[in-house]
């Protein structure tokens, strides 16, 4: 009697609460590193098994461990002796090494014990990390993270010892296995945090000086530069001042419509009194012919609008609609739907150029989700995306949603067309990523923009949102900027949700959206480094100016030498930014590195310019042949008989935007001094030619 | 703080605790002091050519055949073998198997990254990409760190940098000026010139110098006005204009002036003119060269891309041929030359391929195991380092990462590979962290 009583008690002690395989076992092969892509999540797996990356899909998981290689990996009789526990505890020869300590292996043991069943006791419903948005005020410090999860059965848990942490930046920050962070640079780093298939990201910001900063006597326009002072405050980085009159105007020119402005214009603009002429002016550019010009570039270069092989008709269809729907201010919404639900001739349908912007239905995922969704799907087509929520399922599922368009001059949706999933062999279902598979009967390209463009789904907004924000502040919010996820958290996250969220509110409009970052103080802050500001890259504590793109550059050029460029097939005078084809052959464009729209045109160019381009600008007809061309305006000025001081002003004012200084007048009246006329056009041209490869020129 | 203590036998403190990092690395602190030396030995000139097989070159269709497995993973060629005896290599490759007293191979080379840029980053840099730092290529940190005149920018690629689909602009944190000359066009062609080094009608000298000199006051104008650090002359516009006023640089680049028995040992294709070009490069005293060699990304129809070119071709031309016949040519030029022991040759791609061959007649990525041969400079030729398993799917011993590669490409260029650089933001940031040196491939 006493021996039974002995034994049932033995029984029951070992099984304490049932133990879980998704919610319990999981976590720990997961923390221990098993199914990592290193090892046995990769693809092709390791040593013959097999597991989901991060355990994304658990019943593969399960049936991995316990029904394949017949079974032997799990030893129900002797449930220490399986060979899951015998391997990573360096019981018998692993590769991977010891994984699992003491504890770790008596979970598993304990759930094999139990019986190895897959009960799915609970679903994983939320995830929550405390503290999430820190402001380490000393520095060196700890921070402590506690991870709390929620389950479907109303149980939450403390998860902190089975979470795994990710420091975006080892060196700035390291963590142990219990969440201890211990902060080792100032600046704003992050630390992802994962448990199963949910991920949270973790912000902390360290002050960059010790200093405090005073910002209550900074322009405030709007209310993105409460956000922008806010974040400079905490970081106690000091702005630098207000650009001034000239600078401003320039800019503003140039990143709302691509061009430089007329000298009269900067006389005009500079003399001016009106306190309102700075907003004046932004209507004005806002309104202009060359604000649709430019901004048509720039949604071509995203939308890689290019030629097919043989014809050029489809891309400038497209290049047409998609300046009449700047010109008529349509919602970018109703553009993106148009997009996605396009087919028709693609000669005169240009929206319908959507779907021959690539060569496949797989190819079309990828530049659906990354122009339409901002995200890189592309991870995903051989495992779960290991950063981000995205599955396989879901790269798959959204190539199945296009394998149905037959991709030709006409674009149609056939009545058959598939992908294959690699991972189960059959057709993959239709499915809207990161949300439900698709019925048979819906139509799959409708019910995908309807998802996309849902007021309460920012994906859309957000990856547009943030391009704005680049083009006119030289950096996104979130970098790259088809890049967003979870896990690479936004400069400023706060201003970036409002300003999406006001996007959406205006209508998508997005002359609303680059009005208001316009007229911040943060746009029109100068590039000038103070001591205490130097490194700043991103916080828009001053101006970053970056290299003008090749066309606009060319347009400049252009303008200022008053020589036009031939562009094969075009009439005279067209401008680069224009160009509804990249293909338009052009020497001067590729070696300024015109972007092919191969891709969206987000990185920063690689191949461009270089030395190559410095050979072109110093010997090559670029330059050149426009200063010295004999109907070209210096030529002119020279012939009418401006004065040298007169004709270094005009170019100043035409070139840079600015009068010369005094100190650049002396410098000049004494290099453009000459013997003779010969002599005088030489270093005329001379001077042009230095003022057109400055940096302050090419540069914005 | 660094105090020198002096140990009992001369050795500095900071040196042992240095060799503690070394260890690491793979040398003890004799090897240390020898390289130590052998760099403070400016007389030796340590350059590089690297000729890189961008895309992903199949291991079993190069250095690492495995014949005795099926058809499917075998592939199309046979396995030759070559002066050294246990070693072979591809059928298609007569020359480099004749030549193999020179050159070693390393076939335990392993990777987690298999997609091109990724992959190519890794390999280039000896550091996975993140996004925390855009870390350098050897090319750029050799330019760095090389002080010396001259008139060639000190990173040139033959004929362009585009390498891992092109999003790796090599200088990583460092400046625009080590950033690699992208030569252009295709030196196979006759008409190949480097473009724009002759003066524009009109421009002579004299005018080149008044510009410069304009431009760089523009430049200080602004400076002043920013208040920043950085040079008052563009360092690429300096570059560009130390090559334009050189005649010595113009005639670098012209291959006429190669015989005509020189230009057709190399082959007639663009690997072949571009490793003659190097040839000339670094006898310059060009201290890196990349010959960028693309098209190895041979998903679908490997036969004809690797071995005849185009089909029908009755004398191979593909990739691996071409290959032969450049590679060979470059190291007995420059043998002849009594080049070969300044210049270390290093052949590699950004990953493997599968072992079993796809649908389509060809190999997908495979970084698991792949092969790099490296030739001339320090490295001790005649040798196959390392294996992969036998179906060429893992490495079956000594498994050689990236990293290390970086840290034995660095130390046969005689720099430390610990040396620290700086960011702009002053994180510290090591040439290669993690790397054990090869010691193998030391002569």
């Amino acid at each position: 009697m006493n021996l039974f009583l002995i034994l049932a008690f033995a029984s029951l002690s070992h099984t304490p609460t049932a133990i879980d395989f998704d919610t319990d076992v999981l976590p720990v092969i997961t923390k221990a590193g098993c199914n990592a892509a290193a090892c046995h999540g990769a693809a092709a797996g390791r040593g013959g098994f097999k597991l989901s990356l991060f355990g994304g899909d658990p019943a593969h998981d399960y049936d991995e461990i316990v029904n394949r290689l017949e079974g032997r990996r799990v030893n129900l009789s002797k449930p220490t002796q399986s060979l899951i526990v015998l391997k990573p505890t360096g019981e018998l020869d692993h590769e991977g090494g010891i994984r699992l300590d003491e504890s770790d292996a008596e979970t598993i043991s304990d759930w094999i014990r139990a019986g190895a069943m897959r009960q799915q006791l609970r679903r994983l419903v939320s995830l929550d990390v405390t503290p999430n948005d820190v402001i380490v005020s000393r520095f060196p410090d700890k921070v402590e993270l506690k991870v709390e999860a929620t389950f479907n059965d109303g149980t939450r848990r403390n998860v902190t010892r089975e979470a795994i942490f990710y420091p975006t930046d080892p060196a700035a920050v390291q963590a142990d296995e219990n969440g201890k962070l211990s902060v080792r640079r100032r600046g704003r780093h992050a630390v992802v945090v994962r448990f199963l298939t949910k991920v949270r990201t973790v912000q902390l910001t360290v002050p960059l000086h010790d200093e405090l900063v005073d910002l209550s006597k900074q322009p405030r326009n709007n209310w993105i530069d409460d956000e922008i002072l806010a974040t400079l405050e905490v970081l106690r980085l000091p702005p630098s001042p207000q650009a001034d009159d000239a600078t401003g105007l320039r800019r503003a020119r140039l990143r709302l419509t691509g061009r430089l402005p007329l000298p009269g214009e900067v006389i005009q603009y500079m003399a001016a009194s009106d306190p309102k002429k700075y907003q004046k002016l932004v209507n004005q550019l806002l309104r202009s012919k060359e604000f649709t010009d430019y901004w048509t570039y720039e949604f071509a270069k995203l939308l890689r609008i290019r030629s097919q092989p043989k014809e050029q008709q489809g891309a400038l269809a497209f290049h047409q609609w998609v300046r009449q729907q700047i010109e008529n201010k349509t919602p970018l919404n109703k553009v993106a739907v148009d997009l996605l639900t396009a087919e028709g001739d693609t000669h005169t349908n240009g929206p319908a150029n959507f779907y021959r912007a690539t060569k496949g239905p797989r190819d079309q995922a990828e530049y659906v989700s990354e122009v339409l969704m901002g995200v890189r799907l592309r991870c995903a087509n051989c495992h779960n995306h290991p950063l981000d929520r995205w599955t396989q399922d879901d790269y798959h599922g959204l190539s199945a949603i296009f394998a149905r368009i037959e991709q030709g001059r006409i674009i149609r949706v056939a009545s058959r067309g598939e992908v294959t999933h690699p991972r189960t062999g059959q057709a993959a279902l239709p499915r809207i990523p990161g949300q439900r598979f698709l019925n048979q009967d819906e139509d799959a390209r409708q019910s995908l923009a309807d998802w996309l463009l849902e007021d309460d789904n920012p994906q859309f907004a957000k990856a547009m949102v943030n391009r704005l924000w680049r083009a006119m502040m030289g950096r996104g919010l979130i970098e790259p900027t088809d890049d967003l996820r979870a896990t690479n958290p936004a400069t400023h996250p706060k201003l970036l949700d409002r300003i999406t969220q006001d996007f959406v509110e205006h209508n998508y409009d997005i002359r609303h959206t680059l009005r208001l970052i316009a007229l911040s103080a943060a746009f029109k802050r100068s590039h000038v480094a103070s001591e205490r500001n130097r490194a700043d890259d991103r916080f828009c504590s001053r101006a970053i100016r970056r290299p003008l793109e090749a066309e606009v550059l060319l347009d400049a050029v252009v303008d200022v030498t008053g020589v036009s460029e031939r562009y094969d097939g075009q009439p005279v005078g067209t401008r680069a930014v224009t160009l509804f084809n990249p293909k338009i052959s052009s020497q001067s464009l590729d070696v300024l590195g015109r972007c092919s729209r191969e891709d969206s045109c987000e990185s920063s160019g690689t191949s461009a310019g270089g030395i190559t381009q410095k050979l072109h600008l110093i010997n090559g007809a670029l330059i050149n042949a426009k200063i010295t061309a004999k109907s070209g305006r210096l030529r002119n000025a020279i012939d009418s008989g401006k004065s040298n001081s007169q004709i270094v002003n005009e170019f100043y004012l035409r070139v840079l935007g600015r009068p010369a200084t005094h100190k650049e007048q002396t410098y000049w009246k004494q290099q453009l001094a000459a013997d003779g006329a010969g002599e005088r056009r030489e270093r005329l041209e001379d001077f042009l030619w230095s003022l057109l490869s400055s940096r302050e020129f090419s540069m914005n | 703080m660094r105090t020198l203590v002096k140990n009992c036998d001369g050795i500095r403190r900071r040196d042992f605790v240095r060799v503690g990092g070394l260890t690491a690395l793979g040398l003890g602190l004799t090897d240390l002091l020898r390289l130590q030396a052998a760099a403070k030995n400016q007389s030796k000139r340590r350059q590089c050519i690297l000729i890189w097989l961008d895309g992903g070159p199949s291991h079993l269709e190069t250095f690492d055949p495995k014949p005795d497995t099926p058809a499917e993973v075998r592939g199309p060629f046979q396995p030759i073998s070559t002066a050294v005896n246990g070693v072979q290599i591809c059928e298609l490759m007569p020359n480099t198997a004749r030549l193999m007293n020179r050159i070693a191979i390393i076939r335990s080379v392993t990777s987690p990254l298999g997609e091109h840029n990724f992959g190519a980053h890794y390999l280039l840099t000896g550091y996975k990409p993140t996004p925390v730092v855009q870390y350098p290529s050897f090319g750029s940190v050799v330019a760095h760190m090389n002080k010396s005149d001259g008139v060639f920018p000190k990173n040139i690629a033959v004929p362009s940098f585009r390498v891992g689909g092109g999003r790796l602009s090599g200088q990583g944190f460092l400046t625009d000026s080590t950033r690699a000359f992208s030569v252009g066009g295709d030196p196979a062609k006759p008409d190949f010139r480097v473009r724009d080094l002759d003066f524009f009608p009109g421009v002579t000298d004299s005018r080149i110098d008044r510009r410069r000199e304009f431009l760089a006051a523009l430049d200080e104008f602004s400076r002043v006005v920013d208040n920043s650090r950085i040079a008052s002359s563009d360092p690429q516009f300096e570059q560009a204009f130390r090559l334009v006023t050189s005649r010595e640089a113009k005639s670098a680049f012209d291959l006429s002036q190669e015989p005509r028995d020189v230009q057709k040992r190399y082959g007639g294709r663009t690997i072949g003119q571009s490793c003659l070009l190097a040839r000339r490069l670094i006898e310059r005293g060009v201290p890196f060269v990349t010959v960028n060699n693309p098209g190895w990304d041979t998903h679908e129809n490997a036969y004809t891309r690797l071995k005849e070119g185009y089909t029908g071709a009755k004398v191979p031309v593909g990739l691996i041929p071409s290959l032969d016949l450049a590679l060979t040519a470059l190291v007995e030029d420059l043998n002849d030359r009594g080049l070969l022991d300044e210049t270390l040759i290093v052949v590699m791609g950004e990953f493997g391929r599968t072992p079993k061959l796809n649908t389509a007649g060809g190999r997908d990525h495979w970084p698991r195991v792949f092969s790099v041969a490296m030739a001339g400079g320090e490295v001790s030729g005649g040798q196959a380092i390392g294996t992969s398993d036998v179906v060429a799917e893992s490495p079956k011993d000594h498994p050689i990462t990236p990293a290390d590669l970086a840290a034995t490409i660095y130390t046969m260029l005689g720099i430390d590979p610990l040396h620290v650089l700086h960011t702009p933001d002053g994180r510290p940031v090591h040439l290669s962290r993690d790397g054990k040196v090869i010691r193998e491939l030391f002569a």
